[in-house]
């Protein structure tokens, strides 16, 4: 009996740890994005995480854990879209709400049509959701059916650990339209002649990146110091 | 109403009906004019052939109401009124007009293959976003919990039948799986929840055993071995066979492909009702043969044992090796019906030409320049030109002296 308890913490402990991890991802994923994220949430320790979204039986509580973040004036800028005839534009992004899925499995159109009210109902610009197990391909399909919000899908080992803080990993900036307009009128390019990156990009995932978006790509070089390249999002 | 939006930068009118087409996706009106610049791309390199196929693709007549009538044929009914509805697939003269003057390269007629690919795009996306709400429609039936699957009222059959039509085979496995996730049977009409840990817990495979006597060489028991997810998609084995039985009649071709027609030759049959009406054929065959044997054993009380024979040797006479009926029955079975028999296509046919002339060709004989290189099939270079013709002048100077 004994046994059993201690296996039973020793499992909730793992899972927690898992858990904590991923959530700090988020918060750092956020935080990259450009979104308002306080010190004390990007650093949350093991066990500030475990008080605070904890159940009785030491397992997480996945349903405490709902995060939502204003974005910051620098990301808005980056999202508007100034032109002649709309010198007046509003940006498009918008607060953004994360939901961990509390289903072990078996994650279908149910939960996904759950959610997709959530977001709808309370006009979150962006919804991201997050599961422990893949979902179906039917409920990736309505994920991307609410018209006018953006709906991202992650699992949790995808972001047990940033992967942009992996040392192979360069640093990906995102152009703003004026900055992306102004490297097309330097290097005398059509948008379609620079490289590209797939939307589906772990990276372009991970930083929420649009079609059409270009992301300047700075990396170290033995011979230059630095080198920038830039990806069109495709 | 979509045409109203907001008014993104360059050329507004063409943007809009172009992001409505890709509307419901998650990409900016930017990329879609990307896209709509990648369709005039690939439109460029087509062969004058391809495009006086397609010329039949009036400007004219597509704006306002009257659709593309491709696209009316190639959905079913309730979509082609869906796409009818939508004003964005068809953009009016005016909005056409803008975009062709902002590209100089630009004809009505790449403009119109443009459209016709854009609108192709939006009823596969629309029919996908169809089959969506089908599946989510279907994980609500049977209405009643105290359904049974083996006699399933006619509102969910009719409801069954009708969602099911427009499925791929892969679209059903997605409804099992979802129907499973919701705990409950794989089988669209069974209320029941699905089976779970069958056999030994934590191990892939399930044994199963046959009735006594099914063995080889009719002895011991027959062994399946079975993946469990395939058993735990079902409440028991009999709604496997119903739910298998459905999923072996569906298209593999998908609805925004298949004519207005197939869609609709598409006959859903339940086990259950398939094996009704197979046990009433049979019991019909049976009806006539006993009334063949009655008039049978009338006829040989009078003839005797001979008449068998004279039955055999008629039979093998009336045999023939190609009778049209049957030759058609066969053409059939091996899908070798033209293509002229399927509606609304031109019955085409090749006529080799005779060859005109019967006299063997010539061979071809040294012409004058011909030591010099001669012509490329008949054209004479430049230089050579230049050079014959002044050994000419050369000569004719020569000849002056």
């Amino acid at each position: 009996m004994d046994g059993d308890v201690s296996a039973h913490s020793q499992e909730a402990e793992k899972e927690t740890t898992r858990l904590w991890r991923t959530f700090r991802t988020v918060y750092e994923m956020l935080a990259d994005r450009g979104y308002e994220v306080s010190d004390d949430e990007l650093a949350i320790s093991l066990d500030e995480f475990r008080q605070k979204y904890s159940d009785p039986m030491g397992y997480p509580d996945r349903n405490k854990m709902k995060i939502q973040a204003r974005p910051t004036k620098i990301m808005e800028m980056k999202y508007t879209l100034k032109t002649k005839s709309n010198p007046n534009p509003t940006p498009d992004c918008g607060t953004v709400y994360v939901d961990f899925c509390p289903d072990a499995s078996g994650v279908g159109t149910k939960q996904v049509r759950a959610f997709n009210h959530i977001v709808g109902e309370s006009n979150y610009h962006t919804g991201i959701f997050i599961t422990q197990t893949p979902i179906s391909p039917s409920a990736v399909r309505l994920l991307s059916s609410l018209p006018n919000h953006i709906c991202e899908h992650f699992q949790e080992q995808d972001l047990l650990v940033n992967i942009t803080r992996h040392e192979l990993v360069p640093k990906h900036v995102l152009l703003s339209p004026e900055e992306k307009a102004r490297l097309l009128e330097r290097y005398r390019l059509k948008e379609s002649q620079l490289p590209r990156m797939q939307v589906s990009d772990p990276v372009s995932r991970y930083l929420g990146l649009r079609r059409g978006q270009v992301v300047k790509i700075i990396r170290k070089s033995e011979t230059a110091g630095r080198y920038a390249s830039y990806r069109w999002v495709i | 109403m979509l045409l109203k939006g907001a008014k993104p930068p360059a050329a507004p009118s063409t943007i809009n009906w172009v992001r409505a087409v890709s509307r419901g996706s998650t990409s900016s009106s930017k990329s879609i004019f990307a896209q709509l610049k990648t369709y005039a791309r690939l439109l460029h390199p087509i062969s004058p052939n391809f495009l006086a196929e397609h010329t039949t693709y009036n400007m004219s007549t597509r704006q306002g109401s009257s659709p593309n009538p491709a696209l009316r044929t190639s959905l079913p009914t309730a979509f082609a009124s869906v796409v009818e509805e939508s004003s964005y697939a068809h953009p009016t003269q005016e909005e056409q007009d803008k975009y062709l003057q902002a590209r100089p390269g630009a004809t009505a007629r790449h403009l119109g293959i443009a459209l016709q690919h854009a609108q192709q795009i939006q009823a596969q996306k629309d029919a996908e976003g169809m089959i969506l709400d089908r599946t989510i429609e279907l994980l609500e039936i049977p209405t009643s919990p105290s359904a049974d699957p083996t006699t399933p009222s006619p509102e969910d059959v009719q409801l069954f039948k009708t969602a099911l039509q427009l499925f791929r085979p892969g679209d059903y496995d997605n409804l099992i799986m979802e129907r499973n996730y919701e705990d409950l049977c794989g089988y669209g009409l069974c209320p029941r929840k699905n089976r779970k840990q069958v056999g030994a817990t934590g191990s892939t495979f399930h044994f199963k055993y046959g009735a006594k006597g099914s063995g080889p060489g009719g002895r011991g028991r027959a062994v399946d071995i079975v993946p469990r997810e395939n058993l735990e998609k079902w409440c028991s084995d009999e709604c496997a066979e119903r739910a298998l039985f459905i999923r072996v009649q569906l298209s593999e071709q998908p609805v925004w492909e298949r004519r207005a027609d197939e869609t609709e030759d598409i006959r859903i049959e339940l086990l259950e009702e398939s094996r009704e009406r197979r046990q009433r054929q049979k019991q019909k065959q049976k009806q006539k043969q006993k009334q063949q044997l009655e008039a049978g054993s009338s006829k040989s009380a009078s003839t005797g044992p001979q008449s068998s024979e004279s039955d055999i040797t008629a039979g093998l006479r009336d045999l023939k090796i190609q009778e049209a009926g049957r030759s058609q029955e066969l053409a059939l079975e091996r899908g070798d019906t033209g293509l002229s028999l399927r509606k609304g296509r031109v019955d085409v046919q090749l006529k080799e030409k005779e060859p005109s002339s019967q006299s063997a060709p010539t061979a071809p004989q040294l012409g004058p320049g011909d030591e010099m290189g001669g012509s490329i099939e008949g054209y004479i270079p430049q230089e050579q030109l230049e050079e014959s013709s002044n050994t000419l002048k050369d000569k004719d100077i020569l000849d002056q002296l």
